[in-house]
């Protein structure tokens, strides 16, 4: 989940008011963003939910507190200035084709600020910029741009293309030295971070204006236009994958700094007839500001919130959130046609504008009640026939043990002295896990004795008997199964004592067989874990469920036992 | 007077005048020592006797002090050897004379230091001479000579008069005698013993065990029982008992079926349409290309979802359900869909029930749980591990507010003892409004998180084919059972690092 580190005083001097720390901090809460504790530089650490994007600033937390407070009611648009600058997009990368832009003028940046605006864009690139692959944020010192006139008597511009990795040189930020787009994304310290986003590109995106290459997105801009406190116009440029996320991006980034004091100024995005993606041979007005409308009823809100509401305060909620509404009457009832800020990425549905007028009620102040709705509660089958098993094992004197289903071939396999190919129980092709993260867990467990006898090897130092068992689930591929996974519950359960024996353990095996009414055989069979002419299928009511059997000496000691163990293997639903 | 056997034979051994230890009664009595204890006490209890106790020293020789009995104490070894050298008569050389008296290592030492303590001679450069002392009067070594002789029996007071106190202690110090304390009960008939034994005691009939032949026969009615010693604790058993967590998720199986909950069941490994799609997670959320996800390398892909589903979750997650929805400005692939994965949340199963997929259609109202493992792949600390146990729950029904979902927690968590739950609207991709729950440790009086919630968004149920409210919630059994009992770390619980103590020791739940 983000976290955001704002300045409180910057806080207060953003929002207006006196509130002291922990008033401030409460009401954050109210609004989802939750303290998590302070910087080195006394700032609030704020945690929150990664849908309100537009809190990814001080400024947009302050935003939020000033509608909260009723200070701000009602959507806000800035006002924007014409455009003079066009982004030409031409022959631009096929797997990187979107662009967008803006200009902020007239900005004083305090280290405040620019501290800032740097964290929203890293945050930005954190979540919906989904680590700079859907969106990459480029901000340049407008003054150091120089446009030509794309066409005679038009405006001046930049262009969004592509270059050969190897022929362009540049000056990277934070480097002193003129380096290729390749060599940056091999040896450059920042660069090198993001290189696999242009990994397989035969050539990389890059942003040219009359003086060369200035930007290489989404891996790092040129220092030529890097922004620093004394920087008053800036250049913002978005590049990505999808149109739609990059005006959101850039809407949050406009509306953060135009709280700063800057004045936005629109800008031109001129897709070339041959562009790739969807929007060839378009021209885009940027930055978008355009107003999305939800429709809601009156009575979903009550529904949903449980409370009866006025109109008044239903407004007035939808105005505290930052919104704007008219009611009208029509036949479905009162109805609310409310207005959306561009900032606003998470509201897919009118269900989200209820959850606003919730957050401005104040969900806190909502009376719980138990719902008047009955049904009939119970448990199913399965679980209580697991259920009987484990008590009739537990009565038995088991100790109920709770081990992993993830394993690893060695403990499930190797260790017990069987092979996946064995047609043994135990034995099967074991479900594997994808790039597992770690060696101890790479399979699902074909069945649950490996677990016990680990169980019993870390336990070598605690008194004996040890009498273990699980009742716990187990999978092996199958390819008749829809998801080509059966998965079973097993039973495992050992005895581990210096009288452990065949007869030990059968005894205990017979009086779970009678507790559900089975009728137990035992023929003779070989299995690897099992001393020869000790083991013994387990039938049940004339089905082949199990094993059982004295552990071979080899198994004992290559898990450092010194006593013997016999063990029992059967599945949950022999018993059923 | 009737008493048992053993009382009698203790009572008639006893003595008026003289207190008598017990271990002499008993042997006069034929009992076993512990026998006669036990009657005696209870004789005293009946004041028929008194019993006192009376501590003495036992002087023993240590395994050193013991071979210097036959041995003879190192100095006095060196002393002789330094006469028998000469040295006497002028100083010789002290190597010649360790060798002579066969001493080394520590005994070196000894010889020397007590050898000049003693004024056997005197050391000096090197150069050894002897004094004109007589060894055989040594005390040290006749004190050997006398606790050898007297061996076990050996007291302070039996030696006093031929060791003195400061001699015992030197031989202590030296480490060759132990002095250790033995404390021993005396008995003595008291006046009401004395007036007892002359009217005459005779025994009634005792017996240790009841016996299969004493109850068949009714003599049981005539004998009695001997007392046992019933505050001694018995020898250890291992018992068979539940897992802690385990009886942690029977609770709250409990509390939810007496809250009108029915238990869902399904796969563990599930392909992520259900896992995920089917709950309006955008394919391209962090969590679903997160490293915290399981993914099967083998097999890879389920065969079959339903394609009339698929078609409806693709819609919405596109397009968006009504007229005002808008989707997500994400691509949705249903091929990464297919894809199997141990599942990372147990809402697979909510999603497996609400479509029909695995009870068939599903009329209002309705309430379901599970509690079941789920799976990821998070960094290890105390209070996560790669599997765990989710509880989740939901409530299917016409028109359900917020407040019935308050309620409903407030409700279920008032059944472990926690109250004062607090809301904290969240963001969940599947539901709308969400909430986060936090509630305070009973023990610490912390705030923490103890669950996540909401009602599931339109859309996510209009493309399951669910047209009234849905409400939901989940949370780890493991933190519940980490607030419900104070643990702290619960990676010693579950797995197979568990410690047999700890499952043969823990307070059982209930």
């Amino acid at each position: 989940m983000p976290v955001v580190d704002v300045d409180p005083d910057e806080l207060r001097t953003l929002v207006d008011t006196n509130k002291d720390d922990d008033e401030l901090r409460e009401d954050l809460f109210a609004l989802g963003l939750e303290f998590e504790g302070w910087t080195e530089d006394d700032e609030f650490q704020l945690e929150f939910a990664p849908d309100r994007l537009d809190r990814l600033s001080v400024e947009g937390i302050a935003r939020s507190l000033r509608y909260q407070y009723g200070t701000d009611r009602g959507l806000a648009i800035p006002d924007t200035n014409s455009a003079e600058w066009t982004i030409n997009v031409e022959e631009t990368p096929p797997e990187r084709p979107y662009v967008t832009g803006a200009i902020v003028r007239g900005l004083d940046l305090s280290e405040d600020a620019l501290d800032s605006l740097i964290q929203l864009q890293e945050k930005l690139h954190a979540t919906m910029g989904r680590q700079r692959a859907k969106g990459a944020i480029g901000v340049h010192d407008l003054t150091m741009l120089k446009g030509a006139p794309a066409k005679d008597g038009a405006q001046k511009s930049i262009t969004y293309t592509s270059m050969d990795p190897d022929d362009e040189r540049f000056v990277p930020l934070e480097s002193n030295d003129e380096m290729s787009p390749r060599e940056v994304t091999e040896s450059h310290h920042m660069g090198s971070v993001y290189a696999e986003l242009v990994d397989g590109m035969d050539r990389y995106p890059a942003i040219y204006d009359d003086i060369g290459l200035f930007s290489f997105p989404p891996i790092i801009n040129g220092k030529r236009t890097e922004v620093t406190e004394n920087s008053r116009d800036l250049f913002i440029e978005m590049t990505g994958t999808d149109q739609w996320t990059l005006d959101r991006m850039c809407a949050i980034v406009c509306y953060s700094l135009a709280a700063r004091g800057g004045q936005v100024e629109r800008v031109n995005v001129e897709y070339a007839a041959d562009a790739p993606g969807e929007l060839a041979g378009e021209t885009l007005d940027r930055p978008d500001f355009a107003v999305k409308t939800k429709t809601i009823t009156h009575d979903r809100i009550e529904t949903i919130l449980g409370i009866s509401l006025s109109d008044a305060e239903a407004i007035d909620c939808i105005e505290r959130s930052g919104l704007s509404t008219q009611d009208e009457e029509t036949t479905a009832g009162e109805v609310y046609e409310v207005e959306v800020p561009p900032y606003r990425v998470d509201v897919l549905h009118p269900i989200d504008i209820i959850d606003d007028i919730g957050r401005a009620y104040g969900f806190n102040e909502l009376e719980p009640r138990y719902p008047d709705v009955s049904t009939v509660g119970g448990r199913h089958d399965r679980s209580r026939l697991e259920d009987a098993a484990r008590d009739t094992l537990v009565g038995l004197g088991f100790e109920d043990l709770l081990n992993f289903y993830m394993t690893n071939e060695a403990e499930n396999f190797e260790r017990m002295n069987v092979a996946p190919d064995d047609e043994v129980v135990g034995g099967g092709d074991p479900v594997t896990i994808l790039e597992a993260y770690s060696e101890e867990y790479t399979i699902l467990r074909t069945w649950g004795l490996p677990s016990l006898m680990q169980v019993l090897e870390n336990n070598t130092h605690r008194q004996y008997p040890q009498q273990l068992a699980e009742i716990g689930l187990a999978a092996v591929v199958d390819e008749n199964e829809n998801t080509n996974v059966a998965e079973h519950r097993t039973i495992a359960a050992a005895i581990a004592e210096p009288e452990a024996s065949y007869e030990e353990a059968r005894a205990r095996l017979q009086i779970l067989a009678r507790s559900f009414e089975k009728d137990l055989e035992t023929p003779p069979t070989e299995h690897p874990s099992f001393i020869s002419g000790r083991a013994a299928e387990v039938v049940l009511d004339g089905k082949s469920v199990g094993v059982i059997g004295e552990l071979h000496p080899s198994v004992l000691v290559e898990h450092d036992l010194e006593v013997p163990v016999s063990a029992f293997e059967l599945r949950l639903d022999g018993l059923q | 007077m009737q008493l048992p056997d053993a009382q009698v034979a203790v009572l008639k051994a006893a003595d008026g005048g003289e207190n008598r230890p017990i271990t002499d009664i008993a042997e006069e009595a034929d009992l076993k020592p512990e026998t006669a204890t036990q009657a005696a006490f209870a004789l005293e209890e009946e004041d028929l006797l008194t019993i006192s106790e009376q501590t003495t020293e036992l002087i023993g020789l240590t395994d050193e002090g013991e071979s210097y009995v036959k041995g003879q104490l190192p100095e006095i070894r060196l002393y002789r050897a330094a006469l028998s050298a000469g040295a006497d008569a002028e100083p010789v050389s002290m190597g010649e004379v360790l060798g002579q008296a066969d001493l080394g290592g520590s005994a070196v030492d000894i010889a020397l230091a007590n050898f000049a303590r003693k004024g056997y001679g005197e050391l000096d450069s090197g150069q050894l001479s002897a004094a004109d002392v007589n060894p055989d009067a040594d005390p040290e070594q006749q004190a050997l000579a006398v606790l050898a002789e007297q061996g076990e029996d050996a007291t302070r007071e039996s030696v006093s008069g031929e060791i003195d106190d400061e001699t015992l202690d030197r031989l202590t110090d030296r480490g060759l005698v132990s002095v250790t304390e033995s404390t021993e009960r005396l008995v003595k008939l008291t006046d009401d013993g004395i007036t007892a034994l002359m009217e005459g005691v005779e025994a009634a009939e005792t017996v240790d065990k009841l016996t299969p032949e004493l109850l068949t026969s009714g003599d049981w009615e005539d004998v009695e029982f001997t007392s046992y010693n019933v505050e001694a604790d018995a020898p250890e058993l291992q018992a068979g008992r539940k897992h802690p967590l385990r009886q942690m998720a029977d609770r709250v199986k409990d509390v939810l079926i007496g809250m009108g909950f029915e238990e869902m069941q399904g796969p563990t490994v599930d392909a992520d349409f259900w896992i995920n799609d089917c709950l309006f997670m955008p394919q391209d959320h962090p969590a679903r290309t997160h490293w915290d996800r399981f993914a099967l390398e083998s097999p890879e892909k389920i065969d079959e979802i339903p394609a009339d589903l698929v078609d409806r979750v693709r819609t919405a997650h596109l397009e968006g359900v009504g007229e005002d929805s808008e989707g997500y400005h994400s691509p949705w692939d249903e091929d990464f869909a297919r894809q199997l994965a141990l599942r990372g949340h147990t809402t697979s199963l909510t999603a497996r029930h609400l479509s029909g997929e695995a009870l068939g259609d599903l009329e209002p109202p309705q309430r379901f749980f599970s509690v079941e493992k789920a799976y990821r792949n998070d960094t290890l600390d105390a209070t996560h591990l790669l599997e765990f146990f989710q509880i989740e729950g939901w409530v299917m029904a016409e028109n359900l507010s917020v407040r019935d979902l308050f309620g409903t927690f407030t409700e279920f968590y008032e059944q472990f003892g926690i109250t004062d739950i607090q809301f904290k609207p969240h963001y969940n991709p599947y539901t709308e409004p969400s909430f986060e729950l936090f509630g305070r440790h009973p023990e610490t009086g912390e705030l923490i998180e103890i669950g996540n919630s909401g009602i599931f968004r339109p859309e996510m149920l209009e493309p399951l084919g669910v047209d009234c409210d849905v409400m939901a919630w989940g949370l780890a059994l493991e933190r519940l059972m980490m607030l419900a009992t104070g643990a702290e770390d619960i990676r010693d619980v579950h797995g197979t690092l568990v410690d047999l103590e700890y499952l043969r020791t823990e307070e059982v739940l209930y």
